[in-house]
């Protein structure tokens, strides 16, 4: 009885992880996984940044070339709300 | 099937067991000064805390895998053994539908199923009750 509750279960899970990727539940792991197949919108080390843009705190559009002549350290963090 | 239980025992134990002294000895190598880039994945001080608190609790469920005992406490082993291994796989399973480390690609839900299989095969090699309690 036990052994066959146990298959049961560990089946079941088995099918949720196989069919994971059609199920609503997996809208966000598949488009995370899909982004492994997106060709790099940045250059590799070495190489040139193409002229990013970004907002600052006070709404204002920034652009990498405006710090051209700079040392520019940039971070990215992942906000609260993502 | 007790021949074959036995053989999965011992392989399970000491891949687990590889694997929690190969995690110790990476935390012991982290914490020599100016070695923090040694790790496998970049990880705070929090993150190699757990990480050797995982070791040593692998090193102790591989040990007790490969010495599992015939009869009754090595049937329970694989009871235990093949819930964490389906809560290992739920785990993975939530990692993946969240996107966290999406750089992984299907790695988690591969590991997931690999976990899930091998939970069914302890489940279904351990002896029956009857046989492990006479033995």
């Amino acid at each position: 009885m036990g052994r066959i509750a146990a298959t049961v279960v560990l089946g079941l899970l088995l099918v949720l992880d196989l069919a994971l990727p059609w199920t609503p539940l997996g809208r966000r792991g598949r488009e995370a996984a899909e982004r492994l197949d997106e060709p790099r919108a940045v250059g590799r080390v070495g190489e040139a940044l193409p002229d990013l843009r970004f907002v600052d705190f006070e709404g204002r559009e920034v652009k990498l070339s405006d710090f051209r002549g700079h040392p520019t350290v940039i971070t990215f963090e992942r906000s609260v709300d993502w | 099937m007790a021949r074959s239980y036995s053989l999965l025992c011992r392989t399970c134990g000491v891949l687990l067991l590889l694997g929690g002294v190969g995690f110790v000895l990476s935390s012991f190598r982290a914490l020599a000064p100016g070695a923090e880039s040694v790790t496998p994945f970049p990880m705070g001080p929090n993150g190699l805390y757990f990480f050797a608190f995982t070791g040593c609790a692998l090193v102790g469920w591989g040990g007790a895998l490969f010495a599992a005992p015939a009869g009754a406490a090595g049937r329970r082993l694989g009871t235990t053994t093949a819930l964490a291994l389906a809560l290992m796989a739920l785990y993975r399973m939530a990692v993946w539908v969240m996107g966290d480390v999406w750089w992984l690609g299907e790695l988690p839900r591969i590991e997931a199923a690999l976990f899930l299989l091998i939970a069914l095969a302890f489940v279904w090699l351990r002896p029956a009750r009857a046989s492990s309690e006479a033995s």
